[in-house]
């Protein structure tokens, strides 16, 4: 087990050494002066001197790349050019919304994809299962800012029920944070829904087949503690590296989402940043996004060791 | 052996099996067909959305950009089915010349990532070595790009316009080419067939192209259809955002952007071009799932 968590966290760490370098050269590739692309249009010559300065951009690229990495590391992202604060700071006060946001839309998530994927595989080939295919089929295919225009016409617009947009700190007014959240949760749940659903259903469908599940029947057990207690431990592994792999997915979602419902999180900060040219603060997100990503996929195949005993015995996972 | 002729131990292919290749397909997808109508209807609509591509300048009523001030955000009617937007423009027409935007995005971006993902891949998988763990490790770093944060990375680098998009989502989708087609490549080059065309002296490139490629280009091409819903909805996402086609080009994404801005107003403005989206993505979705059951027999 130790072989195979060592072997996951250096291929990880490789990975983000890429991550950085992709990002690095992403930013070297922006038309003009790197200093000014850093420090804004407006950036007086001191300016541009205190970034090459710090930056090192009189220096070889690979030293320039050594230094940034450096600040990088030590959490120092450079200054946004519209608010002159640090990155890391303006993304610190965004990402709690962010958080929030997917949090929530996971949970609507698990909680539609888990047991409509449980009832379509229980009840194969029925009525349920080709409702549970068609409505995970479309859930897949609908553009979810659509689907949140759509909900604030209806909910908000129609019938008032809920605000369209606007935060309220959840520690300021909980039900009014909830209130507004309810909705982008929704939006970007039901896509990972989809995918969720399609992914527990098949994997039930193999553990409902197996031996021990017959045995466990064959004991006498009702239905329900077979397809709990036996099935659904097994049948979730793999949809735990799904979970995993879609959480890019879940991240680019949010930006999108935060523009429709004006949430003032992550996505809606980059999608700011690209219009106001404050490379620092994409290059920052980008970067962070990216790197989190990794972590999250790492965390994910290191809970395998948890969930599932036979990679704790061979040392290795199943196909990888 | 001697048995076999007259009685077989495996069954005899039927006559359209035996047959050229092309009607053997042609064959299982009838099969196919009638076993899954909704896949019919799907390559069905995905074929409607083709013809209304291609017949954009016939099929739309009117200009889609010409702005007629007298008819500002009017509501549908038989002069304008999908009513007219907030510069009096036919949102019918915008809807039909938004179908050849989106296709164009869609179909593409994926080529590109085909293009480039593909050889990159085979490449991979028939050399392994430290190449491929070169390619590997590179394909891990960029998949870990959320492909809208990808896409917006590199829209800002290029700037934003349709061709910037294609390209954005192209580059995005391309680690999926690569790790898919190496997979597939690592599988097949361990088969007999291409075990003795090497032994009958076949080069790489020779082994690659006649024997590898051909044999998992079905596999590429259901991913393909598949991922087409997923550039489409990427190239709304974009231009929904500003960072794709720039107005007053008709996208349905800059259709449902400027949308979002009246609708109490006139609600039919967020109506037409998200019904499109998602009855395109939903189509390419059902044909692609009819495909994999005509072009890989082991799933039917």
């Amino acid at each position: 087990m130790i072989e195979f968590v060592a072997r996951r966290a250096f291929i990880s760490a490789i990975t983000l050494l890429l991550i950085s370098l992709i990002v690095f050269t992403g930013v070297r590739m922006i038309p003009g002066d790197p200093a000014r692309v850093l420090a804004g249009t407006d950036a007086d010559t001191a300016g541009l001197e205190e970034i090459r300065e710090k930056y090192g951009l009189n220096a070889p690229l690979p030293l320039q790349y050594a230094r940034w990495l450096g600040l990088a590391v030590r959490g120092d992202l450079g200054e946004s050019i519209r608010t002159r604060t640090s990155v890391a700071r303006t993304v610190a006060l965004k990402l709690p919304i962010t958080l929030e946001l997917t949090c929530l839309a996971l949970l609507v998530a698990l909680s539609i994809a888990i047991p409509a994927g449980v009832v379509a595989a229980v009840r194969r080939n029925t009525v349920w299962d080709v409702l549970a295919s068609g409505v995970s089929l479309c859930g897949v295919s609908i553009p979810n800012f659509w689907l949140g225009i759509m909900l604030i016409l209806l909910v908000s617009v129609r019938f008032g029920w809920l605000p369209a947009s606007g935060f309220v700190p959840i520690a300021e007014d909980p039900v009014g944070n909830l209130k507004r959240m309810l909705m982008p949760a929704l939006v970007l749940g039901t896509g990972l829904a989809a995918v969720l659903m399609r992914q527990t259903r098949n994997a039930m469908i193999e553990v409902l087949s197996a031996d021990y599940v017959r045995t466990a029947r064959a004991k006498g057990l009702a239905q329900m503690a077979v397809v709990v207690r036996h099935a659904l431990r097994n049948g979730l592994i793999p949809v735990v590296t799904i979970l995993g792999l879609q959480m890019g997915a879940l991240m680019g979602g949010a930006v999108v989402t935060e523009q429709i419902f004006v949430l003032p999180g992550f996505g809606r900060l980059i999608v700011e940043a690209v219009f106001t040219r404050d490379y620092p603060v994409v290059q920052g997100v980008v970067l962070i996004t990216a790197s989190s990503y990794v972590l999250i996929n790492l965390l994910v195949d290191l809970s395998y060791t948890v969930l599932n005993p036979r990679i704790r015995v061979r040392g290795t996972a199943d196909g990888g | 052996m001697a048995g076999s002729a007259a009685s077989p131990a495996y069954p005899l292919p039927r006559a359209a099996e035996a047959s050229a290749p092309g009607s053997g397909l042609l064959h299982r997808a009838w099969r196919v067909g009638r076993r899954r109508p909704a896949a019919l209807i799907g390559a069905a609509v995905v074929a409607l959305f083709v013809l209304m591509a291609v017949g954009a300048p016939w099929i739309a009523t009117s200009d889609p950009v010409h702005t007629d001030w007298a008819k500002i955000r009017k509501a549908p009617s038989w002069a304008h089915p999908f009513g007219t937007d907030d510069l009096g423009r036919d949102g019918f027409s915008r809807v039909v010349w938004g179908t050849r935007i989106s296709m164009q995005a869609g179909v593409f971006s994926i080529l590109l990532a085909m293009a480039i993902g593909v050889p990159v891949g085979l490449v991979a998988g028939y050399y392994r070595g430290a190449l491929d763990q070169v390619i590997m490790r590179l394909t891990d770093a960029w998949l870990a790009f959320p492909f809208l944060i990808l896409a917006i990375g590199l829209v800002t680098i290029l700037g934003p316009s349709l061709t910037n998009a294609t390209l954005a989502i192209g580059l995005g989708a391309t680690p999926t080419y690569i790790r898919l087609t190496r997979g597939l490549v690592l599988s097949t080059k361990e088969e007999d067939y291409v075990q003795g065309a090497r032994a009958l002296g076949a080069g790489d490139l020779r082994v690659m192209a006649r024997h590898i490629l051909p044999n998992v280009a079905s596999a590429i091409l259901v991913q393909a259809t598949v991922a087409i819903p997923t550039a489409v909805i990427a190239e709304a996402v974009l231009s929904f955002l500003g960072l794709g086609v720039q107005p007053p080009a008709p996208s349905w994404g800059t259709m449902l952007n400027a949308a979002q801005q009246f609708l109490e107003q006139a609600p039919w403005m967020a109506y037409w071009p998200g019904l499109a989206i998602f009855l395109l993505a939903l189509s390419f979705n059902l044909a692609g799932d009819g495909l994999r059951d005509v072009l890989d027999p082991r799933d039917y």
